[in-house]
């Protein structure tokens, strides 16, 4: 009994130390990847002295040997990553604005947006996906596919233009782009969890459809949701850049594309830190949750 | 859909894209400044763009360059992922768990934000063509993480079978092995995942030429035709300019109904 007791503690334990390891790791790893970015952007070494027609040849090859010694790609990087320990991601080459306040002022536009388009996205995959199995009837199946295809097949960029025309909410558009994601993930869990054994049993024993849902359908199913959950936030971001750029919503998404449209690296390496580490952390989450890992 | 009317309109779609150089009336850049705006009738089959360029024409070039450099880009990913999935599904723990990590970070990232970075490193001033190839060509690489994930778990699985064991205690060549037994399993999967990553990268295309991050003008695809969508009064009195859209969601869903399985599914 102690000695199970003792494993179990000791695999918790493990696995939270796993996943702080690994998400420390894809942090180090995406901070190095937007400091060799931003080091390697064209004209990072351009020094205004360059034209200066007062100093000679010999001293700019030294002063530009200066520059490269102290701008060396480790010793940029460590600099970088200490500044971003402290808050300070750079300054926007585009907006001359300090990255932090951008992302400070954005961040709840696009947070507001990913949330509900998850849950939307979440709640129609579900409901298609619930159609595609529990009746057994081959018109929901295929109503169900169908709509999943259609979905698939529209760009998010578009349905996020054809709701802004219509004036209605973008968080639908989000959820609609999700939701094909969605379904197929779930369809697949609802389809091996119909034919377990524990499920058959209990709809033998004449257990109410409140009971099936909660206790034998969420309930068997919590790991893989939580897992799905995490994925989907993260399927939701991605979601958002075209719905946000195309239809002038003020947030992250809307940020990169304008980051890239005006090649302001420091502004995209800044972004890619953040979105690293909360791609890692929602990662790590649902790795610990479910007890999966690399 | 049944398959036979998917493959059929597909069929119907690539002969129009292969032929677009004799079937289009017009070059696909070639502009009628008389013309702008110009609704359909007999000259333009489907009117004239704002520069007065005949769209028939450049829905012909687009659909070419859509479905000739998905597969190809495809066909990148997947190269690529075999090449990560063999020592990322050995058994050499040192080797096998960066690349596996690599592989989830990869994963874990939003894709378009990934390719958003990587596009932003490239100058702006690319010829049309070179665009074309230079999207592609990210996609390709910037898509390998789920094949390759696909791939490392099938190395893994091939590597702890029954018949390679036998393989290896009758004496076979790691090599020899790896010809048998291992290459015709990887390439049936191989082949699968091909067929995955074609629509995914037409319908990824089109996102990023919506956004302007795609391929360039004058040189048309899907996606930089779909950028009409955001003018609604152009739309509202050319519906013809959805007629891209059209083509990608019948495109798509003809590819998606040729896996043999509903669409949401087969992603598992």
């Amino acid at each position: 009994m102690n000695t199970s007791k003792a494993a179990a503690e000791f695999g918790v334990a493990g696995r939270l130390l796993r996943s702080a390891l690994s998400l420390l790791l894809v942090v180090a790893a995406g901070g190095f990847a937007a400091a060799a970015l931003v080091r390697y952007s064209p004209g990072f070494d351009v020094d205004e002295n360059s034209w200066n027609a007062k100093i000679s040849p010999s001293t700019l090859a030294a002063m530009h040997a200066n520059r490269e010694r102290q701008n060396s790609l480790p010793r940029f990087y460590a600099h970088y990553l200490m500044a971003a320990l402290h808050g300070d991601l750079g300054q926007s080459d585009s907006l001359r604005v300090p990255v932090t306040e951008l992302l400070r002022d954005r961040a709840p536009v696009s947070a507001r947006l990913v949330a509900s388009g998850t849950a939307g996205g979440l709640a129609f995959g579900a409901a298609l996906a619930w159609l595609a199995v529990w009746p057994r009837r081959a018109a929901a199946r295929w109503f169900a596919s169908g709509t999943s295809g259609f979905l698939l097949a529209i760009p998010p960029a578009v349905l996020g233009l054809a709701f802004f025309f219509s004036a209605a909410p973008l968080s639908f558009a989000v959820a609609l782009a999700l939701t094909p994601r969605v379904f197929g993930t779930l369809r697949a869990l609802f389809d091996e969890l119909y034919g377990s054994a524990a499920l058959l049993a209990a709809r033998a024993r004449g257990v109410g459809p409140f009971t099936l849902g909660t206790r034998y359908v969420l309930g068997a199913a919590a790991p893989q949701l939580i897992a799905l959950i995490g994925v989907a936030f993260v399927m939701a971001f991605g979601s958002i850049i075209p719905i946000e750029a195309l239809c002038d919503v003020p947030g992250v998404g809307q940020l990169a594309w304008k980051a890239a449209l005006a090649r302001d690296l420091p502004l995209l390496s800044g972004l890619a830190l953040i979105v690293t580490f909360m791609a890692a952390f929602v990662q790590s989450m649902g790795d610990l949750l479910t007890g999966e890992g690399w | 859909m049944p398959r036979k009317l998917a493959a059929a309109i597909l069929i119907l779609v690539i002969a129009g894209a292969v032929l677009a150089p004799w079937i289009a009336p017009f070059a696909y850049a070639r502009q009628f400044r008389d013309s702008p705006d110009a609704g359909p009738g007999g000259r333009f089959i489907m009117g004239t763009d704002d520069v007065g360029r005949d769209r028939f024409s450049r829905l012909l070039y687009a659909t070419r360059v859509s479905l000739l450099l998905a597969p190809a880009a495809a066909l990148v990913s997947v190269v690529l992922a075999l090449a990560i999935s063999i020592p990322g599904g050995g058994g050499f723990a040192p080797i096998r768990r960066p690349i596996n990590g690599f592989t989830t970070i990869c994963l874990s990232l939003p894709w378009l934000f990934l390719f958003i970075i990587l596009r932003a490193e490239l100058p702006l001033n690319t010829a049309p063509l070179t665009s074309a190839l230079l999207t592609f060509g990210l996609m390709g690489v910037a898509g390998f993480a789920w094949p390759a994930r696909v791939f490392t778990a099938s190395v893994r699985e091939i590597r702890e079978s029954g018949w390679v064991l036998q393989g290896r205690a009758a004496g076979m060549r790691g090599w020899r092995i790896a010809a048998v037994h291992g290459w015709p399993h990887l390439r049936a999967i191989a082949a699968a995942q091909f067929r995955v990553l074609v629509p995914v990268y037409i319908l990824s295309e089109a996102s990023l030429g919506l956004l302007g991050l795609g391929v360039s003008d004058p040189l048309p695809s899907w996606g930089n035709l779909l950028q009409e969508l955001q003018h609604p009064d152009r739309v509202r009195a050319n519906p013809w300019v959805l007629a891209p859209l059209g083509l990608l969601i019948a495109v798509t869903i003809c590819l998606e109904s040729l896996q043999g399985l509903p669409a949401g599914r087969r992603r598992e």
